[in-house]
């Protein structure tokens, strides 16, 4: 795991950049070329890919029923048989590649299939990031919110909070109204998830959160039921 | 039908050997246009495929989309996996990352916020206890990106999670393209050597 370290810092971030789609145009152009060149940098760029996906990794979801036989019937609908890798892999070591082994290569890394659109104009000012920092008798959890207001998404970080078999569940209490619940949180795992979006109404510089124990799967009655275990308030940072 | 769970662990990337070994061998055998390893090879990680699409995309049926999209690709290109280099669950979690976040940067728009909802299923988790054992991982995750200050946390997630690019960041935030790029660079190296 530690070889990729052997490449300076700045090559090490260049890989990153790479796996996460940060660059464009020429400088990404050349990331690619060094992929197939530089060994070492491929072996950054597989960490990477690595940490990336224990990032995004979101434990289990069951896909419906019928995408099975969406799939297998795309399949056979265009006979789309499976691309072949130019040369026998075996007689030939992936770094002494020819170009087919680097456009294949290139695939294995989805970088082809990432067909940059060109980007949609935004609107020029991105509020800036609320974030809450929610806390209660045990000094030891704490659980950190932040809300991009662009994007509608909430970050959401735990540490040191244990609640067995109950599911913590997140709240946003507008002034003097009810409270509306931001979802169930997992309990070690960071989550970057859409913000519920009555929920997301509420979600401005001063609004308390909380976060309550609640039965597995989170309160059936919409409302916290249990303990409120942890507090804080949304501020601009 | 399908769950991926019959496996001996949840944890994706964390898989037994046993079970990456399994994968890598389906993948090979995709590779020779084998549908029945392809369907084996489905029946085991869709539901961690589908997981990423919907936490990426927050929206199901667009996760399915991207899963489909994610499926399809693997059968063309199992050929350019290797396993001598890689782990197979790594590989295909990447592919269903690059394949939701190609979809969120197509359809975002300013009319963007009514497709962002139904938050609720993000977190499609069995069992939190099971979890607590399992995933080390994700939790020395946690700790690390909790070491970061708000900001940089916030640069992070957006590039991990929607795939934005430098320019793309540098607009968004309104900034100069070297300031976005030197606090992503830092916040990265953080996390890189606080996961070590």
């Amino acid at each position: 795991v530690t070889e990729g370290r052997a490449l300076p810092d700045d090559d090490d971030l260049l890989a990153a950049e790479l796996v996460l789609g940060l660059l464009e145009g020429a400088d990404r152009v050349a990331a690619e070329a060094r992929l197939v060149s530089d060994q070492r940098f491929a072996a950054a760029v597989e960490q990477w890919q690595q940490r990336c996906a224990t990032i995004v990794d979101a434990g289990e979801l069951d896909p419906p029923a019928w995408m099975w036989r969406a799939i297998s019937a795309k399949l056979a609908a265009n006979d789309d048989a499976p691309i072949a890798v130019g040369p026998k892999r075996s007689t030939l070591r992936w770094w002494q590649a020819s170009t087919a082994l680097a456009s294949a290569l290139a695939l294995a890394f989805g970088f082809v299939a990432l067909d940059r659109r060109p980007a949609p104009v935004q609107a020029a000012v991105i509020s800036a990031p609320l974030v809450a920092v929610l806390s209660g008798s045990d000094r030891g959890i704490l659980v950190t919110v932040s809300f991009d207001r662009t994007s509608g998404r909430l970050l959401l970080t735990p540490a040191g909070l244990h609640i067995g078999k109950h599911s913590a569940e997140l709240w946003v209490i507008p002034d003097g109204r009810k409270p509306r619940s931001l979802g169930v949180i997992a309990e070690h795992d960071p989550s970057y998830r859409p913000a519920p979006s009555i929920a997301a109404e509420a979600l401005a510089p001063g609004a308390a959160l909380a976060i309550s124990l609640e039965q597995p799967g989170g309160s059936p009655s919409g409302q916290p039921t249990g303990t409120i275990i942890l507090k804080g308030k949304l501020k601009t940072i | 039908m399908g769950k991926a769970s019959d496996l001996d662990s949840v944890g994706a990337t964390d898989l037994p050997s046993a079970g990456q070994e399994r994968l890598a061998e389906l993948l090979e055998r995709v590779a020779a246009a084998d549908r029945v390893a392809f369907e084996e090879l489905y029946r085991r990680s869709a539901g961690t495929l589908f997981a990423v699409c919907f936490r990426i995309l927050g929206d199901r049926p667009q996760a399915e989309d991207a899963l489909q999209e994610t499926c399809l690709s693997v059968w063309r290109r199992a050929a350019s996996f290797d396993r001598r280099r890689g782990n197979p669950m790594t590989w295909l979690i990447t592919l269903a990352r690059n394949r939701a976040v190609d979809r969120l940067r197509a359809r975002r728009s300013p009319a963007e916020g009514s497709l962002l909802e139904a938050g609720e299923i993000a977190d499609g988790r069995e069992s939190a206890i099971e979890e607590m054992e399992k995933d080390e991982e994700a939790r020395r995750l946690a700790e690390c990106l909790g070491m970061l200050d708000d900001k940089d946390r916030n640069f992070v997630a957006i590039s991990f999670f929607e795939g934005a690019t430098y320019p793309e960041l540098a607009r968004r935030a309104s900034m100069p393209l070297s300031t976005v790029k030197s606090r992503m660079r830092r916040a990265l190296l953080k996390l890189r050597d606080c996961l070590e």
